[in-house]
């Protein structure tokens, strides 16, 4: 099926460069050029041989040079679905990307795409109510792109408070192998999150006994 | 003649009402901000967000078999099916083979929950529209499922049940013949509760060319489940493209005709979910007719990690269809998963379904779409 | 203003005629009466379902996943239940036993090679998904159905396997 709809989209629309790969497991898509996107889906919404008539998800990806977006699509009357992907490169950090708004196809892509900008920074222009949909509107970054990280305070709140981090339960670990004779010896279910001082004495620690055994 | 042209004069302004975020007719946490002429709705703009936890974000640092017990709080009055999609999908990736037991189990507890889904439908929607009495109804026969699940699962309502691979427990012989006995009750007192509702005048002036989703609108807005069909638009995921063991079943696709008024309106929405609970039960006294001893989990290794590629699943949830976009880098936990949510799309409807209509008409339309805020925000 | 917002009339547009009002009060006493007597039915012919619940307790399923146990008598500290858990909320720390010291072995035979410094589960942050006791090899750490554990502070959520008061409880789970 995949073949098909880019031979069609090829010569439906000129320049959107559809290419289709085969794999071997989950589902294969059709990446189409990012400039031609909304023409790709009028024409697929139009075509008589699809009639994709229904916009299931607009899901980004974040990869480490591009942003994929892919409109998952499908016809409730050929009984059909096709993931239609667009790959953007990426600019750098927090910074949007940008791709055309396919409101004007179907209505379901208003909200769907808002989601989209709110968690991955995907810029969709030419959409009739770009805003934040699940963040706050003034919230910072994007969620779900890798390299988030959480903003510390937020109108005067802070986030994630020490308070309410189990630090002591977390320090355990590392009080303990402080203590113990062979701190090599001491094993735990808990790496991360441990107080800077501890973990500075415990490298110390390490360090000198390394230094003693050398001796 | 001087007074009436006062009265024109006099400048009347749009007012600003915000329905929610805690209002007991938006059935969770959702604000509608509505601007209101008089009695009459002149503009509706839904707010999202206030349970908002970034699922998709914590499933990322999750290992496969930790990420059920967080799908499981999206919708959490359908979990089994919420985990149904979500082990479908990795089983998919992973070309894990599920016994034939399993299969069964896991149709007849999402069938259930379907049955659960949809009586919380009927005593919430009761409630939204003035009615107290057929919520307890409700409730009664929902208990009674969930005692089940209690038994099968450990929890009432977030159950971790379906696993990758299969399901956690196996189900006995006696709990098997309290589910017929079940169903044979559940048929009985569910005739009563529509005669008691859904044959109700005032029940029916409510509702009744309410909220008309027409054929055209529905496809535009992505609208799936109970409201495409109450639409009159037959499409049922079950039917036309069959997950799991559900083309060994035979059962009708339930789709709106318009009794009452208009094809697409509040009382089709009704009447489709009332009446799917009946075809859930033939379902489910199908699945006690065909089930045989045998394993429930397939070979599954110990530590899951899925190749790298891209699936999307779909299946019916009560609510509509339930899609899960999995992305894998061939890790231990996936790169993305995406979920698809049918309240979500249908949420987006609001703005254009309130507009025009009176206030009270408005609680009634957003509880016929019956929207669980656990999935629209994830 | 007020002439931009249009309202869905299509329901009132209906003209009344003497027809028509005899039906509808046919419509209203029907259906009224219909409800009533379901109701009733209900008001003489069903017995309570409901419990009242602090005098009488209902007993959960044996399999209930309610608060958690650690049994630390038979806890070889493998770390696969922290491992397992979604949403970290177990904390373990052992250290290895001394060669000399005598051997130790779980009720099912498993020797224990490490002690136990640290066993603590923040009830607060679990989410009694029961993902950590199906891995647990000794079959130690289990779901008890006790279901009344409020507290006053977050702090006293938090279990400490190791502490008497808790080890005290060993006698009405352990069988």
């Amino acid at each position: 099926m995949h073949k098909e709809i880019v031979e069609f989209l090829n010569k439906e629309v000129a320049g959107c460069d559809a290419t289709t790969k085969e794999v071997e497991v989950g589902h294969a898509s059709v990446v189409v050029n990012a400039d031609s996107v909304k023409a790709v889906c009028f024409a697929l919404r139009d075509s008589s041989d699809y009639q994709f008539n229904v916009l299931q998800v607009v899901s980004g990806v974040d990869f480490e040079d591009r942003i994929e977006v892919n409109y998952i699509i499908a016809s409730f009357i050929k009984n059909i679905e096709l993931i239609l992907k667009v790959k953007l490169p990426k600019a750098g950090k927090d910074e949007t990307v940008k791709v055309e708004s396919v409101c004007d196809v179907w209505k379901s892509a208003n909200f769907l795409e808002r989601e989209t900008y709110d968690m991955l920074g995907v810029e969709f222009t030419g959409h009739p109510d770009h805003r934040r949909i699940l963040c706050p509107e003034d919230w910072e970054g994007f969620p779900l792109r890798k390299d988030y990280v959480v903003q510390e305070v937020y109108q005067g709140m802070e986030v994630n408070p020490a308070s309410k981090v189990n630090q002591d339960d977390f320090d355990f670990l590392s009080k303990a192998k402080l203590d113990a004779a062979n701190p090599k010896f001491v094993s735990g279910s808990w790496d991360g999150n441990v107080s800077p001082e501890l973990s500075d004495a415990l490298k110390r620690k390490m360090e000198g006994l390394e230094s003693n055994k050398e001796k | 003649m001087e007074n009436s042209n006062n009265v024109e004069k006099l400048h009347t302004d749009l007012m600003t009402v915000n329905m929610g975020p805690q209002h007991p007719a938006t059935h969770g946490v959702l604000r509608v901000e509505i601007k209101t002429d008089s009695e009459i709705v002149a503009e509706a703009t839904p707010y999202l967000g206030y349970l908002h936890r970034c699922m998709e974000k914590h499933c990322e640092h999750l290992d496969y078999r930790g990420i059920i017990p967080f799908v499981d709080r999206m919708d959490y009055l359908a979990s089994m099916n919420m985990e149904m999609g979500y082990s479908l999908a990795v089983e998919k990736m992973l070309g894990t083979e599920v016994p034939e037991r399993a299969e069964y189990i896991r149709v007849l507890v999402s069938e259930l929950q379907r049955v659960a889904s949809h009586l919380m439908f009927f005593g919430t929607y009761a409630i939204d529209l003035g009615a107290f009495t057929p919520f307890l109804y409700a409730f009664q026969d929902r208990e009674e499922i969930l005692r089940l699940f209690e038994e099968l699962s450990g929890a009432r309502l977030l159950y971790n049940y379906i696993w990758i691979g299969g399901v956690w427990n196996d189900i006995n012989d006696e709990q098997l013949r309290r589910i017929a006995k079940f169903c044979d009750k559940m048929e009985e007192s569910l005739k009563k509760y529509h005669d008691l509702v859904g044959m109700n005048a005032i029940f029916i002036d409510r509702t009744k060319n309410v909220g008309v989703i027409s054929e055209e609108m529905a496809y535009q807005y992505g609208a799936t489940g109970p409201v495409l069909r109450g639409s009159g638009i037959d499409w049922d995921l079950r039917k036309k493209m069959p997950y799991g063991i559900y083309d060994k079943f035979d059962f009708d696709t339930v789709v709106g005709k318009g009794e009452m008024g208009t094809v697409g309106d509040c009382w089709d929405r009704y009447q489709v979910r009332v009446l799917e609970i009946f075809e859930s039960l033939k379902i489910i006294r199908q699945v006690l007719d065909g089930i045989e001893e045998g394993p429930i989990i397939g070979k599954v290794p110990k530590i899951i990690k899925v190749p790298e590629g891209e699936i999307y699943v779909r299946t019916e949830c009560p609510r509509g269809e339930l899609g899960y976009h999995l992305t894998s880098d061939g890790g231990k936990n996936p790169y993305r998963l995406k979920v698809k949510s049918s309240c979500f799309t249908h949420t987006s409807m609001l703005g254009e379904l309130g507009k025009g209509q009176m206030i009270a008409d408005f609680v009634a339309t957003i509880g016929s779409i019956d929207i669980v805020l656990g999935e629209v925000d994830r | 203003m007020s002439s931009s917002t249009e309202v869905n009339t299509n329901l009132y547009d209906d003209e009344l005629t003497i027809g028509k009002w005899f039906k509808n009060i046919w419509t209203a006493i029907r259906s009224v009466t219909k409800g009533l007597g379901i109701t009733f039915k209900y008001v003489y012919g069903v017995k309570p379902v409901t419990i009242e619940y602090p005098e009488v307790r209902e007993e959960l399923p044996a399999n209930s996943r309610s608060r958690l146990f650690n049994d630390a008598e038979n806890c070889i500290s493998c770390y696969q239940c922290a491992t397992a858990c979604p949403v970290d909320c177990i904390y373990i720390t052992a250290v290895r036993r001394d060669k000399e010291a005598p051997a130790l072995k779980t009720k099912g035979g498993t020797p224990i090679k490490l002690d136990l410094l640290q066993y603590t589960i923040d009830t607060a942050l679990c989410c009694y998904c029961g993902l950590c006791t199906t891995v647990c090899p000794t079959e130690c750490l289990t779901h008890t159905t006790d279901y009344e554990f409020a507290q006053y502070t977050v702090d006293e959520m938090k279990y400490d396997y190791l502490a008497d008061d808790v080890r005290a409880w060993r006698d009405r789970i352990v069988k």
